[in-house]
């Protein structure tokens, strides 16, 4: 097929079909109903190391986890969700949470949207276990 | 020697068939409340990967194509392009796919190519569509020498994969559940192919076929779909970004890395690049062994069941 042809049906058909799924509210990120339902998908990433307890925050978009190996994110991934150990992150404080950058090719970043108390508490808790 | 034979490029004609089945499976979706989930971040990373597997193909298609042009020039063999002929080759390149698919999952090198296609939590069409950009780098192209060798055309071989890979695009779906039972019996569907996407102990390495599942059974890596274990799609451990780079390179990076580690043997850094991917010099990452092991140890009841026997 040329390419004169075959370039722009692509890029028609990738552009049109993001367009139609975003149109159809198909973009809304996955929140966490409850604790219970975080640390269930802690569990999904990591079953060997058990969530000792889960902290959701005020919107349910992110939760830390407390293990015995130290704390943990998980958070949605589109409609569905991952999670990572904490270790050896560099913690920012920002105006309406915290971002973690982590030495993860496959999550670099994680930006966690918390109101000011949580804020601190995280902050703290992410602290102590470094 | 027959060398100006000349195949249409399939899978890009497919093209127009791809985007449409697409719309189609979301419109099903959409009107049913059942049968898939489609996410925009996702499906987008999906559709771009594909469009970069097209351009890979288009700018490093030349290597392949190369080789394969030098063993045509060696083999004394020309089978000529006979329907039967192609049938015969489109049988036995799927055999041929069957082994570099097991080969994508059982290598380090090789699935560092392939991790990209599974690395999506969602099953719908457009993961069909998540391909590698670094298939060329994986060198699996040599799978292919004893086909030509024995006489079938390049071309033919080329389009005959093409084929294969247009059958496997339909098999990416939740909306079809099981098929007629003689067909699950002999071909590769989307039941037998939910299997192998599944990041389940009990389904992983399983199911490796591209159009005929019995290479699966024949060399005993065909695992049934169970009514009470849905697949859960995606990574052993999913990645945190959408990003098509790091999609793309994460694990080729990741080898590197390891490969570079300091203090490690030759036999380490060798097995860190062509070992089965979650192998480690000092065992502190599982490979499937240790996972479906792991996990029976927390679920003794699934012992015997399938996956786990």
């Amino acid at each position: 097929m040329p390419l004169s042809i075959l370039l722009p049906m692509v890029v028609i058909g990738v552009a049109g079909i993001a367009v139609l799924l975003h149109v159809m509210g198909l973009s809304q990120p996955r929140r966490f109903a409850d604790a219970d339902e975080a640390r269930a998908a802690w569990d999904r990433e990591f079953p060997e190391i058990p969530a000792n307890a889960a902290t959701l925050c005020h919107d349910g978009s992110a939760a830390l986890i407390a293990t015995d190996e130290g704390p943990g994110v998980v958070w949605p991934m589109g409609a569905d969700s991952t999670a990572r150990r904490i270790d050896h992150a560099r913690i920012e404080r920002t105006t309406d949470g915290l971002i973690l950058r982590l030495p993860d090719f496959t999550a670099p970043r994680i930006r966690l949207r918390l109101d000011g108390d949580e804020t601190t508490e995280w902050l703290d808790r992410l602290e102590q276990s470094a | 020697m027959s060398d100006q034979i000349t195949y249409p490029d399939v899978v890009n004609f497919a093209v127009p068939f791809f985007i449409a089945a697409i719309l189609i499976e979301l419109t099903w979706i959409v009107l049913k409340r059942r049968g898939g989930r489609y996410e925009t971040r996702d499906a987008l990373t999906s559709l771009i990967m594909g469009a970069g597997n097209v351009a890979s193909g288009i700018a490093l298609g030349f290597i392949a194509w190369g080789f394969f042009l030098v063993l045509w020039e060696l083999t004394p063999l020309d089978l000529g392009t006979s329907a039967w002929v192609v049938l015969l080759c489109f049988v036995l390149d799927d055999l041929r796919y069957y082994w570099v698919h097991r080969f994508g999952h059982r290598i380090r090198w090789v699935w560092a190519s392939h991790v990209n296609h599974h690395s999506s939590q969602h099953y719908n069409l457009t993961t069909a569509l998540r391909q590698t950009w670094t298939g060329t780098f994986t060198f699996m192209m040599v799978v292919r020498a004893p086909l030509i060798l024995l006489g079938f055309h390049p071309a033919m071989v080329l389009f005959c994969g093409g084929l294969n890979l247009i059958y496997q695009f339909w098999i990416h779906t939740e909306a079809i559940g099981k098929t007629p039972r003689w067909f699950e019996a002999v071909m590769n569907t989307p039941s037998h192919h939910r299997v192998h996407h599944g990041r389940n102990a009990r389904y992983l390495d399983a199911n490796y076929a591209g159009v005929f599942i019995v290479w699966d059974k024949l060399f005993g890596t065909f695992v049934p779909e169970q009514e009470h274990e849905k697949p859960d799609y995606g990574l052993v451990h999913n990645l945190g970004t959408f990003n098509p780079l790091r999609v793309a390179f994460h694990e080729w990076l990741s080898i590197f890395r390891d490969v570079t580690r300091p203090g490690l043997s030759l036999r380490d850094r060798l097995g860190y690049a062509f070992a089965p991917p979650g192998w480690s010099h000092d065992g502190s990452r599982g490979m499937t062994p240790e996972i479906k092991a792991c996990h029976l140890a927390r679920h003794p009841e699934d012992r015997d069941t399938p996956g786990f026997e």
